[in-house]
């Protein structure tokens, strides 16, 4: 246990010093201002249009200015942009001990390889919880500052689980962009493989395979593409936790095995 | 006999290439052993297999006494390392470096991040980030951390890299000491070999991936070639006087490796003043390091 503490500690330390989580919870937050805007333009869209926010275009828009559309389209946003901004900070989370030279002093160490990943995974995942709280946190915020109707503190409890849930689905995701983010050395393949993996959960849900694609889970968990009971089954769950259990072990295993010459 | 560290049969491929052919390489407790070679001949190799970062494709590496495991076990509260280049978190300042490195030692005494600090005369550059430092700090930093948990051996992959005349002696004096007086076995590489010539008791020297030569520093004295070094005024008359001894000239010298010579140079001596050119300089000197290592490398 002492062992995972450094470890933990060492990790945690360098999250706070660093920008990287920082400017991506900020960039996290465009998420629930987007949300708002548009609740500001459906509730009034001739003001937003007098006001130059939108053109023609834009009238394509539907829905309702509420606060079911407003969580509705936060959990949109999560299951998307969680997608990119998980992987930004687990792929600096990991590739930058490459990019820093710094892998070679966490191998030879009496804090064994394995604490060192778990902790890396740990504070990801507090990264990324405290981030999907934050931008839930906001959206609150501006939906009670623009008022809009429909509100409700089941709604609320709902939405929570609904927008916390998505992100919770995300995170065992990125022990595979952890995994390319060792294997590649680097930021390059794994951020390709998370733009990859964000292209294929879209093209599967067009498909209509998307309960298949663990990469398409969150989003449908999210959703995006109707209720969730029917647009996800138990193997869409299983498969999810299948892959990721898979990335975790490879990546284990890629620390304790794999020759280190960076 | 129990050595610091001891490769058996060590091998590594990596396809078809041989980065490490069959290295038996013997490090005794308590000595500074020079570990010499070109770019590419597999000094970074062989030390990180010692340090568990690269498994071996045949034999195996036992450090202090312990074999090391492919999964990466092995005795490390024990050993200092420092390999190629330092590295260190470059937002995070000096101390908040050492001071991750000392809980991943898991060392008990708080202090000691401020007494290696002291140490390697990095007490101004404390608070500053790690990105922002000289070369040589950095240099000192990797140095730091190596030393931070008192080890009892130290792997130290070109240590004098990057510092300043005066902080090569500074680094050298304090691998002395802790050899010396604290019995730390020091095993290094480096490409300043006049530097291991100081240092070290034993040198071993690894071309193309294998290990040509390891022998003690005194030994070595008596392996190196000596000459004799000559200078005349009219150095065309002194080469035909000396064309017995097979003399070659280089630049204005003359240089003469024939055993009779280099043991009587007053007859040398003699032999010039009576051909009408006396010697303005005439001295025995012997093959430094650097001169050995390229003799047997080429």
């Amino acid at each position: 246990m002492k062992n995972f503490t450094a470890a933990l500690w060492a990790e945690i330390l360098k999250m706070r010093r660093s920008k990287v989580p920082l400017v991506s919870a900020i960039g996290f937050c465009m998420a629930p201002l987007a949300g708002g805007l548009f609740m500001i333009i459906l509730k009034n869209p001739e003001a937003a249009k007098s006001f130059g926010l939108i053109t023609a275009k834009a009238q394509l828009l539907t829905g309702t200015a509420d606060w079911p559309s407003l969580f509705g389209f936060l959990a949109q946003a999560v299951a998307a942009g969680g997608m990119i901004l998980f992987s930004i900070v687990t792929i600096w989370v990991f590739g930058r001990e490459f990019s820093d030279h710094t892998v070679k002093e966490l191998l030879a160490l009496p804090t064994s390889r394995e604490a060192i990943v778990t902790a890396k995974f740990v504070v990801i995942t507090i990264w990324a919880v405290l981030a999907t709280i934050l931008i839930f946190g906001v959206e609150v915020a501006i939906g009670k500052l623009i008022v809009i109707p429909g509100w409700s503190n089941e709604l609320l409890r709902t939405s929570f689980i609904n927008i916390l849930g998505t992100a919770i689905l995300t995170i065992p995701l990125m022990s595979l962009v952890a995994l390319i983010a060792c294997a590649g050395r680097g930021y390059l393949a794994p951020f390709g493989w998370a733009i990859l993996t964000l292209f294929i959960a879209n093209l599967s849900v067009i498909l209509g395979w998307g309960d298949w694609v663990p990469w398409a889970i969150p989003g449908l968990f999210s959703g995006a593409a109707g209720p969730r009971s029917e647009v996800l089954g138990t193997h869409s769950y299983i498969g999810l936790m299948i892959t990721s259990l898979m990335g975790i072990l490879a990546l284990y295993h890629w620390w304790r095995f794999a020759d280190q010459t960076k | 006999m129990n050595y610091a560290i001891e490769t058996n049969n060590l091998s590594k491929f990596y396809g078809k290439v041989r980065a490490l052919h069959k290295v038996n390489l013997r490090v005794r407790h308590g000595e500074v052993y020079g570990f010499l070679g070109l770019n590419g001949a597999g000094k970074t190799t062989a030390i990180r297999t010692m340090l568990g970062m690269i498994r071996p494709s045949m034999g195996n590496v036992k450090v202090l006494d312990q074999v090391i495991s492919p999964g990466g076990g092995g005795p490390w509260a024990k050993i200092g390392h420092l390999v190629e280049s330092p590295a260190a978190y470059p937002e995070l300042t000096v101390k908040e470096n050492l001071e991750i490195a000392r809980r991943m030692h898991k060392i008990q005494n708080h202090k000691a991040v401020d007494d290696v600090i002291e140490k390697l005369s990095l007490s101004f550059y404390a608070d500053r980030k790690a990105g922002t430092l000289s070369s040589g700090n950095f240099q000192r930093l990797g140095l730091a951390r190596a030393l931070l948990h008192k080890p009892e051996l130290l792997i130290l992959d070109e240590p004098a890299n990057a510092l300043d005349p005066a902080g090569i002696v500074e680094i050298r004096e304090l691998l002395l000491s802790l050899a010396r007086e604290h019995g730390v076995t020091v095993f290094m590489s480096s490409h300043i070999l006049a530097e291991v010539d100081l240092l070290a008791d034993r040198i071993g020297i690894i071309h193309k991936g294998e290990l040509i030569e390891e022998l003690d520093a005194a030994r070595l004295e008596g392996l190196r070639s000596t000459q004799l070094v000559i200078e005349a005024r009219d150095p065309a008359k002194a080469l035909a006087a000396l064309r017995d001894f097979e003399p070659a000239a280089v630049n204005s010298h003359i240089t003469i490796k024939d055993r009779r010579a280099v043991r009587q140079p007053e007859m040398i001596a003699t032999l010039l003043v009576n051909a009408g050119t006396p010697p303005t300089h005439l001295a025995v000197e012997q093959e430094n390091l650097e001169e050995y290592f390229l003799r047997l490398t080429k």
